[in-house]
Order: C-alpha cells, then sequence, then structure tokens
C-alpha cells in the first residue's frame, strides 16, 4: 500500500483532473488559512489587550473621586468630591489585607529647568505625580537605574525624584541623571532613580516625588486623586465584595447618593482583567468554531470529488478486484487520495497564512492588537486535524468503492 | 481442475424468482480448452461469474484445483482469483492510464511481487504475445486485437491455473478473432487451462470440447470433430 506504484496512482489520478483537484484543493487551503490566520489575528488581540493590563497590576483596586450628578442630602449635583488623607485609613478597614497601597496626586504641565554644566538652562513641562513607594509595582514601572522612592522619602517629605525616559532625554540630554539636580516652581530635586512604563506614551513622561512631598508643595488642603490598593492573592470575587463594600463606605462618608454613577468610583482590576479574559476564552473558542467548520466544509468537497472519482472508475475498480485486489488495497487509493489532496492543499494555506501573518500583519499594529502570530502548536494540531479530516472524508468513498462488486462493474453496456 | 455438481443460481428481481442456473454438472480437466456456448440469458456468463469467484451460488458444489469453493469469504475468493484464475474479458477492461506493461504487471503488484521483478515478468509476457515494442503504450494507443492480446498477457502474469474467458472475441473483427484463438490455443498447447465463453461457432470449433448451455442446464456435450 505504501509502496511506490499507490503514490504514482494517487498522482496520477489528481493530475488527471487539474482543475477539479485544484477547486477542491483552494477550499481545503482556504480552510485552512482562515483557520491560522484567524487564530494569528485573535492572538494578536490578545496581546494587544494584555499589553493594555500590563499598564497597571491585575490584581488591584483603583479608588478615584469626581463630581457628582445626583443631588444627595441636602448636597447639589455637580459637587466635586475630594479624596483626603483620613479616608485612607477607612479603606484600609474595609479590606481584609493590604499588601500594597499607594496614595496619588496627579499634576500635569508642570515646569522643570535642568542648569547644565555648560551654564545653560534645560527646561520642559512634563507631568508630576506623588505617590508612595508601592506605587512602582502597582503600576507595573520598569526601574532603569537608581533606585524607586523609600518609606523614608515619604516619612521625611524629601525633594527626590524618579524621572521619566522623556525627562532624561529632554532635559538631561541623555546623560546619566542620577544624582543630577532639577528645579521644580523653584524647588530644588535631586533625581535617584530613572524607570520606563510598559503602558502609554504619557506615563514615560512623568516624574514621581514622594507624596507627602507633593501634597505640601502643591495642596492647599489634604487632598489626593487616587487610592489604589493591592489585593495580593485574593480571589476575584473576594475582591468584589471588597470593592463593592469600599464603595459603599465611601459614598457613605462622602455623601454621594448609592445610585450615583460618578462622584466616587472603586476600580477593581482583578473584575475587568476576568472579564476580558472570559472574553478572550470565548473569541478562541468562536475563532476554532469557524476555522473548523470551514475546514469541514472543505472536506465535504474532497469527499465529494472522491465519491464522483469512486462512481467513474466504477469499472476500473471492477476489473482491480476481479484480478485479486485485496479490499485493504482498494480502500488505501481511495483514502490516499483524500489524505494526500487535504494535506497538500492544508500546507499551502498553511503556508500563505504564516506568510500573510509575518508579512502583511505587522503594518496593522495598533495598541489593542500587536504581535499577531502563528502558534506552532495550533499549526501543528491544524495539520493533525487535517489529516485525520482527509482520512474520514476518504472513508465513505472508500466503503462504496468496497461495495462495488466485479459482476456489475464489468457488465458490459 | 474444475469440478461443478448440482450448481443453481437464482437472481431477485423484484417480487419474483429468477433461476438462472437449474443445475449445473461440469468437469474440466488440466490442460483442457472448453467452449461454453448458449444464447443469450442460458445462463453462460452467470456460469462462468460462478467459476470465476465472482459471484456466489446457492447449492451444488464447485471444486477447483480439488478444493472446495463454497462459502468463501470476500477476502478468500479474491486470494484465490489471484492466485489460480486469470480473466480475459469482452471489453478488454484494460485501465486506461496504465500503460501495456504496467497493466500486464497488475497481478504481480496484488501478489507483493516487487516492482523490478513485475516489469521484467510484463515484459517477457508481452514479448510471449508479440507486443513488446508496445510495453509503454497506452490502451488508447493500441487497436482491438492488441488490447486483447494485452490483457490475455495480463491473465497470465499471476500464474494462475485456468484462464476464464467471456466473450474473448466479442469486440474483434474476424481477423483479429482468430489471431486471438489461435493465441489462447498456443497457450492451452503449453498446457494451460482454457474455459471460453463465446457465441462464435468458429472460436468453439477452435476449442477441444463444446458444452451447450440451455435455460440453466447443459445440454449438450461433445467433443469437436
Amino acid at each position: 500500500m505504501w509502496d511506490k506504484d499507490a503514490w504514482l496512482e494517487v498522482a496520477h489520478n489528481l493530475m488527471s483532473h487539474p482543475l477539479r483537484a485544484t477547486l477542491t484543493g483552494l477550499s481545503v487551503a482556504l480552510g485552512m488559512f482562515i483557520l491560522v490566520v484567524m487564530q494569528g489575528l485573535g492572538f494578536g488581540l490578545r496581546n494587544g489587550v494584555e499589553q493594555q493590563f500590563s499598564d497597571d497590576a491585575v490584581n488591584s483596586i483603583w479608588v478615584n473621586t469626581g463630581r457628582t450628578q445626583l443631588p444627595y442630602k441636602g448636597h447639589q449635583s455637580n459637587r466635586r468630591v475630594k479624596l483626603n488623607n483620613r479616608d485612607v485609613p477607612g479603606l484600609f478597614a474595609k479590606a481584609d489585607t493590604v499588601p500594597a497601597f499607594s496614595r496619588r496626586i496627579r499634576m500635569w504641565g508642570v515646569e522643570m529647568v535642568h542648569d547644565a554644566k555648560n551654564g545653560k538652562a534645560e527646561m520642559g513641562n512634563f507631568g508630576l505625580r506623588g505617590v508612595d513607594p508601592d506605587h512602582l509595582e502597582l503600576e507595573r514601572t520598569t526601574l532603569l537605574s537608581g533606585r524607586f522612592l523609600h518609606a523614608g522619602d515619604v516619612s521625611e517629605a524629601k525633594k527626590v525624584a524618579v524621572v521619566g525616559p522623556n525627562i532624561v532625554q529632554e532635559l538631561f540630554k541623555n546623560e546619566d541623571a542620577v544624582g543630577a539636580f532639577f528645579r521644580l516652581n523653584g524647588v530644588l530635586f535631586q533625581v535617584v532613580g530613572t524607570f520606563e512604563d510598559p503602558g502609554s506614551r504619557w506615563e514615560n513622561r512623568v516624574a514621581y516625588i514622594p507624596f507627602t512631598t507633593a501634597q505640601s508643595l502643591f495642596r492647599s488642603d489634604d487632598s489626593m486623586e487616587q487610592v489604589i490598593l493591592g489585593t495580593g492573592a485574593l480571589t476575584t470575587e473576594e475582591t468584589v465584595v471588597q470593592s463593592a463594600n469600599m464603595l459603599s463606605w465611601l459614598k457613605d462618608v462622602k455623601g454621594v447618593h448609592p445610585d450615583d454613577p460618578r462622584g466616587v468610583e472603586v476600580d477593581n482590576n482583578n473584575e475587568e482583567y476576568a472579564i476580558y479574559a472570559s472574553i478572550f476564552e470565548g473569541i478562541r473558542w468562536f475563532i476554532w468554531g469557524i476555522g473548523l467548520m470551514t475546514l469541514l466544509a472543505g472536506a465535504v468537497g474532497v469527499a465529494n470529488i472522491l465519491a464522483i472519482g469512486v462512481k467513474e472508475r466504477t469499472k476500473e475498480i471492477g476489473v482491480r478486484r476481479a484480478l485479486g485486489a485485496s479490499n485493504g488495497s482498494i480502500v488505501g487509493l481511495v483514502v490516499m487520495e483524500s489524505a494526500v489532496l487535504m494535506t497538500w492543499s492544508g500546507c499551502l494555506g498553511l503556508v500563505a497564512a504564516v506568510a500573510v501573518l509575518k508579512g502583511v500583519a505587522p503594518m496593522a499594529e495598533h495598541e489593542y492588537f500587536q504581535n499577531p502570530q502563528v502558534d506552532v502548536r495550533i499549526a501543528l494540531w491544524a495539520l493533525l486535524i487535517l489529516v485525520l479530516v482527509g482520512l474520514a472524508s476518504g472513508l465513505g468513498p472508500a466503503l462504496r468503492a468496497l461495495s462495488i462488486r466485479p459482476v456489475e462493474a464489468l457488465r458490459d453496456e | 481442475m474444475i469440478h461443478l455438481q448440482g450448481i443453481t443460481k437464482s437472481f431477485q428481481t423484484g417480487s419474483h424468482t429468477l433461476q438462472v442456473l437449474k443445475g449445473v454438472d461440469l468437469e474440466v480437466a488440466k490442460g483442457d480448452l472448453v467452449a461454453i456456448m448458449g444464447s443469450s440469458g442460458s445462463g453462460k456468463s452467470t456460469l462462468l461469474n460462478v467459476l470465476g469467484l465472482l459471484d456466489s451460488y446457492d447449492q451444488g458444489s464447485y471444486h477447483l484445483g480439488g478444493q472446495e469453493m463454497s462459502k468463501l469469504t470476500e477476502r478468500r475468493a479474491a486470494e484465490t482469483r489471484l492466485d489460480m484464475l486469470g480473466f480475459v474479458f469482452q471489453s478488454f477492461n484494460l485501465i486506461g492510464f496504465k500503460t501495456a506493461a504496467e497493466n500486464v504487471a497488475l497481478p504481480l503488484y496484488y501478489q507483493k511481487v516487487p516492482r523490478k521483478e513485475r516489469m521484467l515478468r510484463a515484459h517477457a509476457l508481452l514479448e510471449r504475445v508479440g507486443l513488446l515494442e508496445w510495453a509503454d503504450h497506452l490502451p488508447s494507443q493500441l487497436s482491438g486485437g492488441q488490447k486483447q492480446r494485452v490483457a490475455i498477457a495480463r491473465s497470465l502474469a499471476g500464474n494462475p491455473e485456468v484462464i476464464l474467458a467471456d466473450e474473448p472475441t466479442g469486440a474483434l473483427d474476424s481477423a483479429t478473432s482468430h489471431e486471438v484463438m489461435s493465441l489462447l490455443q498456443e497457450l492451452n498447447a503449453d498446457g494451460m487451462t482454457l474455459v471460453v465463453v463465446t457465441h462464435e461457432h468458429d472460436i468453439a470449433e477452435g476449442c477441444k470440447r463444446i458444452i451447450r448451455l440451455r435455460d440453466g442446464r447443459v445440454e449438450t456435450e461433445g467433443h469437436v470433430g
């Protein structure tokens, strides 16, 4: 069955109907192509979203405030709610554990000046964030040199800063910034470290200073914009309960209507990530489903032409059986043809899909769409499925070939 | 070589049964050359199918080379056809996309003879039927007589005990018919046993014995002149 003649015969049969074989092969190739390309695109989409999530720690809860939308307890709507220092222990009380936390003050367009050695003053407008030491892990910032802020920096409200790559580039002209000084609203700060943030480019134009320093320099009261709380190893369900408790407590404290969507917001990254993860699980199955259906359509086409082929070759198969061909050799004849056609065109589709993903997809890079690629395991799975489907689609026509009785096949019309 | 006793065979067509063979007794000795004659509907093709293990029979006994042939599995029947029987058909039944040599070598392929040896033997057989120079031609490039000689070479390839020929000259003109018949006679002279179904008298005359079938039974059995 596996000798040269059998293969020659398969090749001959396929080539004696070039148009038919090509069209059928095309449908299989297209199925494979669609399956693999969609897998690759799905992969890219997931990469993109995971990149978005890599901005901040997944296991964290972010508490923000804004303007109210509903009047409540004698307050007008559109009232600005502020987070204050005394709210922080209150939020802590609603959490089982707080493995990491950071208060945060944000400012944009802050002028920073660096007196360079040549006497020239470099200046620029950058972002400023007053934070606690845990901010490094909660924001998933990568430290490039020096150190991040210490607990001591915060407790003593030191004038130190950790600066982003854009500041290093524009203010310090790419020189070693650690140890250098810059002026901020006339106050001298020393750079103790540099960082890089995988999230967005805006976050690379930021300088981090101790929260206490920022509050005393830039706030007339004890307000802040955000409190970030790590949730450690808590399950998503536990964090949902925790963030709900924080929300209702904070609304109560701030006099915000329980149904007000603004005013107080508690964003649970755990929950959002879980939602995205389940969406992507769904998309993955969807893609497999469509890809397999397309492949199946191709396989039905293959089974169809094989059935026609068997019908056309009734006489030949009858002759072979009269001469003493074994059942196995007849089945082999048909099944091999299908397996060869499917495997060949499937590989063609696979190659085309890889070429498209490698060549075209990088041009379509987007924030939410990154590094589309073929998972080798998926490609192997698809090939295995293809061969199995090829064998299966040959089986029906092959059994039909077996049912041909030589007497009937050889009867002269 | 062939021993038939009381062979019956009927076909179910719709609601009624058609009794085609009604108890055929037949004896073919080794080295015999037998013609089976009969008008259409006499059952001669059915008889040949039974002899060729291409069709089953209802009752009676069939011994081929001393072995009982009743209730053979499909697989055993195929193996017996492969090893003991050679077939020659009216419409040649060569495989169109294979060359003459490849057609001749086909039974050897099913006997799992290595490719080189297959082609060697196929060429020797084509030489035997006088078609060596046509070995690489496709059937469509051959005349009717040539096709039938290729088919005869193919029937010889498996080294059979008996060759069964179903109207071997039915599709040929009379001159070619006689060529083919004399080839069959040559094979018989070399010791091959042949059973030839025909409705042509001069072909039957060329055999050693003629068996006439009529209405599913052997009517007369006699030696030729």
